[in-house]
């Protein structure tokens, strides 16, 4: 019981998932099976797959007190990669999907890895103009015409199933794993939380602040790359006009989840809650046949209240309370 | 001063607790106009906290503040700031994109006419309340662009321009040069004069001595000593701070032997802006203390030996000449610098013990790597009870230490990298007198062990008792390099200031 309050008091996403918890059991109670079926389960984590894996690569960029706003863009140019290497050069569709993921890694690490990171450009500025750059980009190459993608293996990814479980569920718990892993247990995951928290003294301790945001802009950028895959497997093709509301979705999730927009606290375990409460509350009151954009509106509102306990959270009488809970002594009394 | 001089501020039997911490337990202080009043206690003494209760910042949970027309105590910060209180906190407060004027003269007081603000007058105003500490500088020129010392000065001014009754002054010396120090006391004797009493809080025994009328003494949160500063002196002061006797353990200077091998070896080496023309040696087991004002280059030089600046000359480490272009490349030939700004360049504060322990000696390591916690473990304990650090576990996040142990935590990170040259910047700044201790004991074991020496310090007592060798610099030239026989407090501080 302890143990749980003290989580309670001291977790930065606890308060997103109470709320979680809190619009699952609303809408169960009121919708029923209509909202509980499995088939709107898996209705509801496939319309958040783009979300939750841009979202989880986003969490890294936040982590070292970055954002990316081009990760919008770059689901719908990988999209159009995928479709030009698979029907124009006429890749084998396997390779035409490793080939798009390796792309967009690389785009966010040698662009917007290297101006962050290398060149000390604001992570603000420079992907806010990457993001309309490749918009623009997009727009041109694809004369803003939808490509169709006729394949068995891209269309299997955006609507196949394995196990039962339909085959985006199944990306969204491996990129979940593989980057709570990363985070948790590598010494690349602390250089993240390191530069977030002080990057100076990240620096003079030796660690390669350039490697790490350069790595970090590339996770990314294959993260928004891997969403474009399963986004034109979805589709059947790619278009020019998806993702433009992704990057701010992904910010809001990652910071609902509770990582500091500061940097150095956090981690996806929470983007994972707040991408789910954004999908939750969307499928749940599209059941209602309430406007979808009553969502961004409770959203909105959500996100400056969850900034609003953490600010209480940080103050010192917070921290005091966390401390008792957690039974810690405060070793500075003066 | 006279003990029958009026109160203006008076604190009794304050208790003040955070969480499980009881920082202030029956603490007490008078304040009578006129007098300058020093306040000493070790790190965690409980100073800060009652320099909170006296300006207001903090309500205490028993005990009463009453004086400056209030019997009550204050209703917060700006309460306490318009009865007369005015504080010069350690943290800076200035906006640096502001002016100086604009600073000094911030919060509704800047002249106006016709309703809007009077630049000229504004200007005016500052430059006279500038006059008084001996500033020379520009009124409008934004903070930005002062050297620390300078800003510092600045804060003080602003706090003189207020018309306190009670100035609180919370180490103002920290960052300051000797020149400035002076200075500064100089305009607090003038306020003396004036009846303003103040507050003066200084890790410095010898600024106490030299400033205050009378002391008050703090250990454990507890008021363990007050009179008048005749009362005291040097050592009856320190162990009344301490509890008992630091004498031995901060002169014991046990006979080693400093070896051929040079670890070291600059030669002419140059930054431009910063220093010229600097030969340097320094042996393995030998401490070379690096002496000047703030702003002689000795940061730079330091800096510049870790690969963060491109000096023009020839560095050789262990005789091999040596270039480097990043730390990682400085840190591969075993050589570490632990920087002078802890909380800005030395920690992850919000990173635990183990993982700020461990930062810059796992740095080299592949990065996709898996850590391995037992090791860790192992490796953070044996550190932390070398060092002495008290934390509450592995795990506690370093904010949550007091600064002493914060700095041990500092040099035990670049002592994990077993360095061959261990390059230290003002490494007792802000540390109080036991952690003192602990820090020099590190350094001499560190120097025992064969390792190269090198600390730059403003302070040139804490040099003279630890170093072998004392080079004194002075506007980015190397103006002396003297064996510890021959240095002296009056030489050094001589040769520093430019009188050679």
């Amino acid at each position: 019981m302890n143990r749980a309050l003290g989580w309670l008091a001291t977790s930065r996403y606890a308060a997103v998932l109470l709320l979680l918890v809190g619009i699952v059991a609303y809408f169960a109670i009121s919708e029923g099976s209509r909202f509980l079926s499995s088939a709107n389960i898996e209705n509801l984590l496939g319309s958040v797959s783009i979300l939750w894996i841009v979202a989880i690569g986003m969490t890294f960029v936040v982590l070292t007190g970055g954002i990316d706003l081009s990760v919008g863009a770059v689901v719908a140019l990988s999209g159009l990669v995928l479709a030009k290497v698979f029907n124009g050069l006429g890749a084998p569709a396997p390779l035409a999907v490793v080939v798009t993921v390796a792309f967009g890694a690389l785009l966010g690490a040698a662009v917007n890895g290297l101006l962050i990171g290398r060149a000390r450009l604001s992570f603000f500025v420079v992907t806010l103009g990457t993001a309309s750059l490749y918009q623009g980009i997009v727009s041109i190459w694809s004369n803003t015409q939808t490509e169709y993608i006729d394949s068995s293996l891209i269309g299997g990814i955006g609507f196949g199933s394995a196990l039962g479980v339909s085959t985006p569920i199944w990306i969204m718990l491996g990129v979940f794993l593989v980057a709570f892993a990363v985070l948790r247990w590598t010494y690349f995951g602390r250089d993240v939380y390191a530069v977030g928290g002080n990057i100076e003294a990240a620096r003079l301790s030796g660690i390669n602040t350039t490697a790490t945001l350069v790595a970090v802009y590339g996770v990314v950028g294959a993260c928004a790359a891997l969403a474009g895959v399963v986004q034109a497997g979805r589709l059947g093709a790619s278009s020019p006009d998806v993702g433009a509301e992704i990057p701010l979705s992904a910010a809001a999730a990652v910071l609902l989840g509770g990582t500091s927009f500061l940097g150095g606290i956090g981690g996806v375990t929470g983007t994972a809650v707040g991408v789910l409460f954004i999908g939750t509350l969307q499928n749940g009151l599209a059941i209602k046949g309430v406007s979808s954009f009553w969502q961004q509106v409770v959203t909105g509102v959500i996100l400056i209240v969850a900034v609003g306990i953490d600010r209480i959270q940080q103050s010192p009488r917070g921290l005091v309370l966390r401390r008792r809970i957690r039974g810690e002594e405060m070793t500075d009394g003066g | 001063m006279e003990a029958e001089a009026e109160p203006v501020l008076r604190a009794v039997g304050v208790h003040k607790r955070f969480g499980g911490v009881h920082a202030l337990r029956g603490a007490h202080i008078t304040i009578r106009a006129g007098e300058v009043h020093g306040l000493t206690g070790e790190n965690g003494s409980g100073k800060s906290t009652l320099l909170k209760v006296l300006n207001g910042q903090l309500a205490p949970d028993a005990g009463t503040v009453e004086g400056l027309g209030r019997v009550a105590g204050f209703k917060g910060a700006r309460d306490a700031l318009q009865s007369g209180v005015a504080t010069v906190s350690q943290e800076t407060t200035l906006a640096p994109d502001l002016s100086i004027a604009e600073n000094i003269l911030l919060g509704h007081r800047m002249p106006r006419r016709a309703g809007v603000i009077d630049w000229r007058a504004t200007a005016a105003r500052a430059a006279e309340t500038m006059a008084t500490l001996g500033l020379e500088l520009h009124p409008r020129s934004p903070v930005r662009k002062l050297r620390p010392d300078q800003a510092q000065m600045v804060e003080i001014a602003r706090a003189l321009s207020m018309n306190a009754r009670v100035l609180i002054l919370d180490e103002p010396t920290s960052s300051l040069t000797d020149d400035a120090v002076s200075l500064l006391f100089d305009s607090v004797r003038r306020l003396c004069d004036q009846g303003v009493a103040t507050v003066f809080v200084s890790h410095r025994l010898d600024e106490i001595f030299s400033i205050c009328d009378r002391v008050t003494v703090l250990r454990d949160g507890t008021t363990v000593g007050k009179a008048p500063i005749s009362g005291f002196d040097r050592d009856s002061l320190v162990s009344l701070m301490v509890g008992a006797s630091l004498e031995q353990a901060a002169h014991e200077s046990a006979p080693h032997r400093v070896e051929e091998r040079t670890v070291l070896r600059t030669r002419n080496l140059s930054l431009p802006g910063a220093f010229r023309g600097v030969d340097l040696e320094v042996r393995a087991g030998e401490i070379v203390g690096l002496a000047g004002l703030v702003g002689a280059g000795r940061t730079e030089l330091l800096e510049s030996l870790f690969g963060l600046h491109r000096p023009y000359g020839a560095v050789e480490i262990d005789g091999e000449p040596r270039w480097y272009r990043s730390p990682q490349a400085a840190m591969r030939d075993g050589v570490a610098l632990v920087p002078a700004d802890r909380k800005l360049q030395g920690l992850v504060l919000g990173m635990s013990v183990g993982e700020n322990l461990l930062m810059a000696s796992q740095s080299r390591l592949f990065r996709l790597r898996v850590p391995r916690p037992r090791h860790e473990r192992v490796a953070v304990a044996a550190a932390t009870q070398k060092l002495g650090i008290r934390a509450a576990s592995q795990s506690a996040s370093v904010d949550t230490l007091s600064g002493g142990n914060q700095q041990k935590v500092l040099l035990g990170k670049w002592l994990e990298t077993r360095p061959r040259l261990l390059m230290l910047d003002e490494p007792t700044r802000g540390v109080d007198v036991g952690a003192k201790a602990e820090i020099y004991r590190i350094m001499r074991e560190a120097r025992e062990q064969g390792v190269g020496i090198v600390v730059s310090s403003s302070e040139t007592p804490e040099l003279l008792a630890i170093c072998d060798t004392i080079v004194v610099m002075f506007r980015g030239r190397v103006v002396a390099a003297l064996p510890r026989e021959q240095a002296d407090e009056a030489l050094i501080t001589r040769l520093g200031g430019g009188h050679g």
